[in-house]
C-alpha cells in the first residue's frame, strides 16, 4: 500500500508542473525508497528479459553489423569480430571497453577492444 | 552540526576566492578566445598530447570521458532533486517547449542521447499518447451520424486499423549504468512501453543509419569529448528527413542577467549541490563545463559542418538555454 502511494507519488511529479520547493520535497523520498526496493527485488531484476525488439536497430558500435541475443550468457554477440556485450538489468552495455572477446575456450574475462 | 557549517563556510570562501580568479580568466570567453576547446586542442597538439577541457581545467582527451562519467555516476540518485532545485523547476519548462517544437505524431521513433534519468522519453510518450487520444476523439466526433455501411466497414476493419498504427517508440542512450538504472526505475513505476534503455556512446552509438525520425540530446553534448563526432553519429543514425534537436546551456546575452547568472551558478548551485547531493566538486564541474561550451552561433556553425541542414536556434529564459534544431535531408 505503501509502495503504491510512492507510486502515485512519483507518477504525478514527473508528470504534473508544481512549484519547485513542493517538487524537492516529494521526489527526495522516492529514490532512498525506490533503492531499498531494489535491493530486496535484486534476483527479479538480474533475469528481467531482454527486449528482443530492440535488435531491429541495435547494432555492434564498431563494425556496425547486427548482433545475435544470446539467451544462455544473456549477453548480444558479434560473431565476425568475436565479442559479447552483456546485459545488465535489461539493460544491453554497448560500450566496447565493456565488452568481452569470445575465445575458442570460451575464457570469460574481461578484455580491452580498440576504440 | 557548527562543525560542518564552519566547514562549508571555509569551502563556500576557498572555492569563492577560485571562482573569482576563474571567472576573471572565463569570463571574456567569446568564440576565438584562447580559451575556446577548438584552441586548445591546437596549443596542445604541439605537446604531442591532446588535451581537452574538463571544467576549468586542461585534462587529457583520455581523461575526459573517465571523470565525466565519475561525475555522473555520483549525481545519479539525486539528479532529478538537483534539477529541480537547482533550476527552480524551470527545467520542466525547458523540456516541455522542446517537445512542444519537436511536435512528434504518433508512430514516429525517438532516439535520446545521453538521456539518462529519461526526463525527454517521458515526455515524448505522453506527449504521443496524447495527440493519439486527440486524434481518435477527432476521429470519433466527425463520425458522429455514419451510414449503414460506415457502421457495418468499422465492424470489420476495427481491429485491422490498430495493428495498421505503428507504435511509437523511445530509445534512451547513456553512457553511464547509473543514470540509465535511474532512469528504468521509474519507467518501472509508472508503465515503460515503448521505451527501450541501452548503455552506449554518444560518439560511437550502436545502431545501425537511417533508423531514428528524431535525436534529442538535452543538457548532455557539452560532457561529450568529441563534439563533432557526436554530431556525426546524429547524422548516420537519423533517417533523411529527420529532426537534430539539442537542449544545452549557452551564452546570456544581457549583461545583466549574466551577472545575476554567473553569481548563481558559481555562489549558489554547488553549495546545492553540496547541501542535496553531498557532492561540491560535480555541481563545479557542472557550472564550469557551461562556461566552457561554445555560444549559440558558434554551435550553430558545428551543427552545419556536420552536415545538417536549416540549423535554428530558440533561446530560453535569456538564453541561459539554447535549443538548437537541424534537419538531414
Amino acid at each position: 500500500m505503501f509502495r503504491n502511494v510512492l507510486g502515485r507519488l512519483v507518477t504525478e511529479t514527473v508528470g504534473v508542473h508544481r512549484y519547485a520547493k513542493k517538487a524537492s520535497l516529494i521526489p527526495r523520498v522516492t529514490p532512498s525508497c525506490v533503492s531499498v526496493r531494489s535491493f530486496t527485488d535484486v534476483k527479479d531484476e538480474a533475469q528481467q528479459p531482454f527486449d528482443t525488439s530492440l535488435l531491429e536497430f541495435l547494432v555492434c558500435p564498431l563494425s556496425k553489423k547486427p548482433l545475435r541475443y544470446e539467451a544462455d550468457t544473456n549477453e548480444l554477440i558479434n560473431e565476425e569480430l568475436g565479442i559479447a556485450y552483456p546485459i545488465l538489468h535489461g539493460i544491453p552495455n554497448m560500450i566496447p571497453q565493456e565488452a568481452r572477446l569470445l575465445h575458442k575456450d570460451t575464457d570469460s574475462s574481461p578484455a580491452p577492444t580498440q576504440e | 552540526m557548527a562543525a560542518s557549517v564552519r566547514q562549508l563556510v571555509r569551502r563556500v570562501i576557498r572555492l569563492s576566492h577560485r571562482n573569482i580568479n576563474a571567472t576573471a580568466a572565463g569570463g571574456p570567453c567569446l568564440p576565438g578566445c584562447c580559451w575556446g576547446p577548438s584552441t586548445g586542442r591546437c596549443l596542445s597538439d604541439a605537446a604531442g598530447d591532446r588535451s581537452t577541457h574538463f571544467g576549468f581545467e586542461t585534462v587529457p582527451e583520455a581523461e575526459k570521458a573517465k571523470r565525466v562519467y565519475q561525475v555522473f555516476e555520483n549525481v545519479a540518485e539525486k539528479y532529478d532533486v538537483m534539477n529541480d532545485a537547482m533550476s527552480l523547476g524551470v527545467h520542466r519548462l525547458w523540456k516541455d517547449i522542446l517537445l512542444h517544437i519537436m511536435n512528434p505524431q504518433p508512430g514516429v521513433r525517438l532516439l535520446d542521447v545521453a538521456g539518462g534519468t529519461g526526463d525527454i522519453a517521458f515526455r515524448f510518450m505522453d506527449y504521443v499518447r496524447s495527440q493519439q487520444e486527440r486524434q481518435k476523439q477527432r476521429a470519433v466526433r466527425s463520425n458522429q451520424t455514419p451510414s449503414w455501411q460506415d457502421i457495418s466497414s468499422n465492424y470489420s476493419g476495427e481491429n485491422e486499423d490498430q495493428d495498421g498504427l505503428r507504435e511509437s517508440r523511445a530509445v534512451v542512450c547513456d553512457i553511464n549504468k547509473e543514470m540509465l538504472k535511474v532512469g528504468k526505475q521509474k519507467a518501472d513505476g509508472m508503465g515503460s512501453a515503448g521505451l527501450s534503455w541501452v548503455v552506449g556512446d554518444a560518439e560511437e552509438l550502436p545502431f545501425d543509419d537511417d533508423q531514428f525520425d528524431i535525436y534529442t540530446i538535452a543538457f548532455g553534448i557539452r560532457n561529450v569529448t568529441h563534439i563533432d563526432q557526436a554530431l556525426q553519429e546524429a547524422l548516420r543514425v537519423l533517417k533523411p528527413g529527420g529532426r537534430f534537436m539539442c537542449l544545452e546551456f549557452s551564452k546570456v546575452t544581457n549583461p545583466l542577467l549574466s551577472r545575476l547568472y554567473d553569481a548563481y551558478s558559481f555562489q549558489m548551485i554547488p553549495v546545492l549541490g553540496e547541501v542535496i547531493a553531498g557532492d561540491w566538486k560535480s555541481y563545479q564541474y557542472l557550472v564550469e563545463s557551461i562556461r566552457k561550451f561554445p555560444d549559440q552561433e558558434e554551435f550553430k556553425g558545428m551543427i552545419e559542418d556536420a552536415g545538417f541542414y536549416s540549423v535554428k536556434y530558440h533561446n530560453l529564459t535569456g538564453g541561459v538555454v539554447a535549443l538548437h534544431s537541424g534537419f538531414k535531408l
